[in-house]
């Protein structure tokens, strides 16, 4: 067990350092001039250029890469127009927004955790439970609406999912406020109200390959002869197959999940453009936009983060749900 | 593949939800028959494979359909928008001669800019998905077959592509590649852009294609066929091609056929956030994410534009399930 | 079935959706006063420049007035500020050397701020000023406020780490561009930039090598703001400015919100525009143009508010077509002028430049901007809302433009320019409005897209590779001088950073500019419309396009708001809350 994490760990690190280097190489081969930007009115070569000089941008390419991730672990001295020291983690100083990087994480990961979490549980509720409950009604009317309705989900665009609900939600019956973010602890009812139509549009569309597979895989170990075991040993229906069908149906679900939350947790770009939320997602795409390297930098890791962390607790997962599943 | 991060679903493309692949011929008729029998029986597929059909001819014969419906793709009516750049009349300027009204601003025709856009859609999307599984079965193949230290490199390199956040790296590869292969002075290439798109499609796709085939081969490279052939001295080639992969193209025609909707959505999404196809060039993503704009002056253009991508991917989305239960008969019923 | 409950799906959605659109679309006035007069003088009589400013009537005090914003506010620091939120922001809490009295119609007049004056020439040949500091005036912390402190201002926006801030006074100062070299401040916080003075605390001089007859205008942005030295915290500054105005900075929660109250060492006998109505002036930052929009139509809650971000695009038409909230809107046009500028180096024949002129669609373009309400057609290089400003159309198209003409002057002529557009969305429609709009004329046009930040950038460069690009310019101070010399002055042509994006260098002119510059600011108006005229006839090195027109929507609880005429935004200066 202990070997795997660490066997694990190291290659998620070796992953992360890759992607770090690829985040780094992009922004220098980007066509843009995150200078150029800053510089405003009567901007001219000089200026320019010394600026360039003071934000390190001229500085040998290998001394900037190890300069960032110095500063993640150590911290560093980001000269006087970056707001000196910067503590660690020191994830850079956004020269577009003239703050550090940490502070515009202070803020919209909040947001973003507060999109993914609630609509990660709706749609894994909605989508196991619904898989589970047309497996035990195979063939009837309701598994085929249950299958119908996921599909529809799949085949819609979030944008447009999302656009249809604030014609009906907000313009048309004016029940809901348009969409914001309130933070949780000021006011949960505001909270809620904001996001729900964001919940509601990504579990509609990610709950149908949960519907889909739970499906497969509770027909798949219903069949199982332990299951008929259980059964023809005289244990109810609810037990024998809630303790022993479902456990093992949960397994591969698990996987798809971690990997869909572990996405999501990395910025749901499109449903915050839908939306006109602010989160991690819009935040990194800004960045890329402009040209600001602290940020896409620290977008960039922190969504590699959620993913390779997702990864491994999936695995350990395994080992808990299914106890055939030795790690190694 | 981590193009979960385009928050669309990307349907079968997770290895998990295809069934394993059904064991050696059985006596009797040939399993590829008595799929086609059991799809043909399906009345769900039957439709939706008209209607994939029926859009795929419709955007094939896009210029006949301007031919025939008199007006092209990047005609302008401005005279019909009025001074708050919304079309004139009702509906967002639907009439007998704009069957789905116009564009607000520019006053382009939204039915013909459909059409087209079902061609760019589709192009792409046939392109990448064919490319991706590709890859998926050959890296899929030798990583699954060769095993030891070929299977840990590419099995990292999968996880490493899964980690990077896609949208954010095509949002830095288009302008860095059009940059790099067009002079300042020349119009980038529509077909250009298609094929860097497509690329990039491709360098994020294949991996979920490629860990389930790569699954399907452990577990048959040890099956007495392929020791049989490996007995009587088969050459690898011969073993991975002509032995393994026959016995693999029920989970990856399934994958396929879910990979093409799957790309529709990811091609409108990029487009969506303008990193794709961009103005004048019909097409869905571009066309949704003026619309949204004009959500409350003008809701025609968005459900309009909204509709035709929705039945679109709805149609190849049935018909990949069809597919399923047709070829692997345990997983539904 | 799965089929027939997806199909009954969409189409439950799609009737809902369809009842809710069903209303006819047609053409409205929008009532931009577009033809607007702008009148503006400098103050010569001294009881312009005291206080207090004139109430506002029906103005009551309390209340907190809230303004939403979609993203936070670059800088704070008044020595960094230049953009426009920036500037309309500063005036609650800081006081400049100069300021404008503002009838938000256009009539402004340049009047003392701290000073007592809008300045005095000394020996009239505009390189020494003098400025006299009035008594009274005071810091937040309620210590006075001397020539000292406005003087240690000016020096530390020489400080290259507190970059951002308008160059003008500096560069005139060191009488050159590179003035942070030339003056180094972090080597020399005690003393003062070459040419800055304080013979004595109510005093302050500008000696300068060259004659700037502007300086009263420069002397109007943020960047003349006091400050005592011991309470400069350099970049921290940005977060905890030190107040002298009406207002202090009382809670910063970054990117999210500022709350500024009443500063009661403010005395506004000293002061000829500001007011301190509201208790509390609240900005909130996150909710984008449509979710402000949404919020004040709703009214409720946010009755006190202002969404700074203006009428989404999206609500035009809503607000627009809603009689009901008329009484709640702001609409004037700017001073943002937006011309397509035409690269003279490239594009050497007159013809064609006259030709481009005579076959632009103006209300075709507007209507691919967003229609009236998002901007007002302009034929002029100056904006109407400039000084002096006079009507004329050197190429008299109508408002679809004349192709038959615009053929004739390129007499058979095909040329094949390239359209360098940024790739914003939005711009890329204008790209194709405008290929489809010229190409009909006779022009084969391609648009080359190019990154938003560094197509600016690039179209700076001399030897830029495009024909044709869009450009705007907003000028400081409503005066012809920020203007004509700065876009079309020849002589300043260097490799990179280039206002004069249509290169032309033409000597007649250019001996114009001087000619005019050395007049007293008051005489100047007319003659900059005169130049402006000459240019279009004999260069035409641009087609004017169009001016950004401000659309705002605010509750029902808000009073006294205008938009400045300086810059074409809201002004808080007057506005107070409804009881």
């Amino acid at each position: 067990m202990l070997r795997f994490l660490i066997k694990r760990m190291l290659l998620g690190t070796l992953t992360l350092f890759a992607v770090s280097l690829v985040a780094f190489g992009m922004f220098f081969m980007l066509p843009r001039d995150a200078v150029a930007t800053m510089c405003e009115k009567n901007c001219n070569a000089e200026r320019l250029e010394r600026m360039r000089d003071e934000l390190g941008l001229n500085d040998p390419l290998l001394d900037q890469y190890t300069g960032y991730v110095k500063g993640v672990f150590v911290g560093r001295d980001l000269g006087s127009a970056q707001g000196g020291w910067c503590d660690v983690p020191c994830l850079g100083y956004s020269y577009i927004n003239n703050e550090e990087v940490s502070d515009i994480f202070a803020r919209v990961i909040p947001v973003t955790l507060s999109i993914v979490i609630p609509a990660a549980i709706l749609w894994l509720g909605l989508g196991i439970g619904l898989g589970m409950l047309s497996a035990l009604k195979r063939g009837t009317v309701f598994d085929r609406l249950a299958i119908g309705f996921s599909l529809t989900g799949a085949s819609m665009q979030l944008y447009f999912v999302g656009g249809i609900l604030l014609i009906i939600f907000v313009y048309t019956l004016k029940i809901l406020p348009p969409p914001r973010y309130v933070s949780l602890w000021e006011s949960p009812l505001d909270w809620a109200a904001g996001l729900v139509l964001a919940w509601v549009a990504l579990a509609f569309l990610f709950s149908a390959v949960y519907a889909r597979l739970s499906r497969a895989q509770m027909l798949e170990t219903l069949a199982e002869d332990y299951v008929r075991t259980a059964r023809a040993k005289g244990l109810t229906k609810s037990k024998a197959y809630g303790r022993h069908a479902l456990r093992a149906a949960i397994t591969p679900i698990v996987t798809i999940a971690g990997l869909d939350v572990g996405g999501a947790l990395g910025g749901t770009v499109i449903t915050e453009t839908t939306f006109g939320i602010q989160g991690l997602g819009r935040t990194a795409v800004e960045a890329v936009r402009l040209g600001d390297l602290s940020t896409i930098m620290a977008t960039v890791l922190i969504s590699a983060v959620f993913i390779v962390v997702a990864n491994i607790v999936v695995d350990l997962l395994y080992a808990v749900i299914d106890p055939r599943v030795r790690l190694g | 593949m981590s193009l979960s991060q385009i928050e669309t679903e990307p349907g079968g493309l997770d290895p998990t939800a295809v069934p394993v692949a059904p064991g050696p011929a059985m006596v009797g008729r040939s399993p590829g028959r008595l799929a086609w029998e059991r799809l043909r029986k399906n009345r769900t597929a039957v439709v939706s494979g008209w209607v994939m059909l029926f859009f795929v001819l419709l955007g094939v014969a896009a210029p006949l359909v301007e031919l025939l419906y008199g007006i092209g793709p990047y005609e302008q009516f401005q005279d019909k928008i009025a001074n708050n750049s919304l079309p004139l009349g009702y509906l967002g300027g639907v009439s007998g001669e704009h069957w789905f009204g116009l564009e607000p601003r520019l006053g382009r025709d939204v039915f013909i800019r459909l059409v087209y856009g079902l061609r760019t859609s589709l192009l792409i999307a046939t392109s990448a998905a064919l490319l991706t599984t590709a890859m998926g079965i050959v890296l899929g193949i030798v990583a699954g077959y060769l095993g030891g230290w070929i299977d840990a490199v590419i099995s990292w390199v999968i996880d490493f592509a899964l980690a990077l956040p896609f949208l954010i790296f095509a949002l830095a590869v288009m302008p860095t590649v059009t940059a790099r292969f067009y002079g300042p002075r020349d119009d980038i290439d529509v077909p250009f852009r298609i094929a860097v798109m497509i690329l990039l499609f491709a360098m994020f796709g294949w991996t979920g294609t490629a860990r389930l085939v790569r699954g399907q081969v452990v577990s048959l490279r040890e099956r007495e066929f392929v020791e049989a052939a490996r007995a009587s001295g088969a050459g690898l080639w011969h073993i991975l091609f002509r032995q393994l992969l026959p016995n693999l193209w029920a989970p990856i025609l399934i994958t396929f056929s879910l990979a093409v909707p799957g790309y529709i959505t990811g091609e409108a999404a990029l487009s969506f956030l303008g990193i794709g196809i961009v103005d004048p060039t019909p097409d869905f993503g571009v066309m949704i994410s003026k619309s949204l704009e004009f959500i409350d002056g003008d809701p025609m253009y968005l459900i309009f534009s909204g509709t035709v991508i929705f039945l679109l991917v709805l149609a190849f989305n049935l018909f990949g399930d069809g597919l399923r239960d047709a070829l692997d008969p345990k997983s539904s019923r | 079935m799965r089929t027939r409950a997806a199909l009954a799906a969409a189409g439950a959605v799609a009737l809902v959706v369809a009842l809710s659109a069903c209303s006819e679309n047609t053409n409205q006035e929008s009532g931009v006063d577009t033809d607007r007069k702008a009148s503006g003088v400098i103050a010569t009589d001294p009881k312009d420049s005291l206080g207090p400013a004139p109430e506002v009537p029906g103005a009551v005090k309390g209340g907190t007035f809230t303004i939403l914003r979609e993203t936070k506010i670059s800088h704070l620091d008044p020595q960094r500020i230049y953009n426009f939120v920036g500037l309309n922001t500063a005036p609650l809490y800081s006081r400049f050397l100069t300021t404008w009295k503002d009838d938000g119609k256009g009539h402004v007049t340049l009047v003392g701020d701290l000073a007592e004056t809008p300045g005095v020439n000394v020996n009239n040949d505009c390189k020494v000023w003098e400025f006299k500091i009035k008594s009274g005036v005071k810091f937040e912390d309620g210590s006075p406020i001397t020539s000292k402190e406005i003087a240690y201002g000016i020096a530390r926006s020489f400080n290259p780490d507190l970059a951002g801030g308008p160059t003008y006074i500096q560069e005139w100062l060191a009488d050159t561009a590179a003035f942070d070299t030339k003056w180094d401040f972090k080597a020399n916080k005690t003393s003062l930039p070459p040419g800055l003075t304080t013979p004595d605390d109510k005093t302050i001089r500008f000696e300068f090598a060259k004659p700037h007859c502007d300086l009263p205008f420069a002397a109007s942005l943020p960047s003349t703001a006091p400050l005592p030295p011991a309470k400069d915290t350099g970049v921290d500054l940005d977060g905890a400015p030190f107040a002298s105005g009406p207002y202090k900075l009382t809670k910063n929660t970054a990117g999210v919100e500022l709350v500024f109250e009443k500063n009661e060492h403010w005395d506004p006998a000293t002061d000829p525009v500001r007011h301190q109505y509201p208790d509390k002036f609240v900005w909130q930052f996150g909710p984008d143009a449509t979710a402000q929009t949404d919020r004040i139509i709703a009214d409720g809650t946010d009755a006190a508010t202002l969404g700074w971000n203006g009428v989404a695009t999206s609500r035009v038409a809503k607000v627009s077509g809603d009689a009901g909230l008329k009484g709640r809107t702001l609409l004037e046009p700017t001073p943002s002028a937006n011309r397509l500028t035409i690269n003279t180096q490239r594009v050497t024949d007159l013809a064609v430049r006259q030709a481009l002129n005579y076959a632009i669609d103006r209300e075709g373009l507007i209507k691919s901007l967003g229609g009236d309400y998002v901007a007002s057609p302009m034929t002029t290089l100056m904006p109407p809302s400039t000084l002096g400003f006079k009507s004329f159309d050197v190429y008299p198209a109508g408002k679809n433009g004349d192709i038959d003409k615009a053929k004739a002057t390129l007499a058979g002529k095909t040329p094949e320019l390239v359209l360098a557009i940024s790739d914003d969305s939005g711009d890329q429609e204008i790209g194709t409005q405008l290929k489809n709009n010229l190409e009909k004329a006779g022009f084969k046009i391609t648009v080359r897209t190019t990154p938003a930040d560094s197509k600016l950038d690039d179209t700076k460069k001399k030897d830029n590779p495009w024909d044709l690009y869009l450009d705007s310019w907003a000028a400081d101070w409503p005066s012809g001088a920020a203007i004509l010399p700065v876009l079309f002055d020849g002589r300043s042509i260097k490799a990179e950073g280039n206002s004069n994006t249509s290169f032309i260098n033409n000597d007649a002119i250019n001996a114009e500019f001087d000619r005019v510059l050395a007049l007293d600011p008051a005489k100047q108006a007319d003659e900059w419309a005169k130049i402006d005229e000459r240019i279009m006839k004999e260069l035409a090195p641009a087609v004017p396009l169009y001016a950004d027109v401000a659309f705002y929507i605010h509750g029902t609880k808000v009073g006294g708001l205008y938009i400045d005429s300086i810059f074409g935004y809201p002004a808080f200066t007057r506005a107070f809350v409804k009881q």
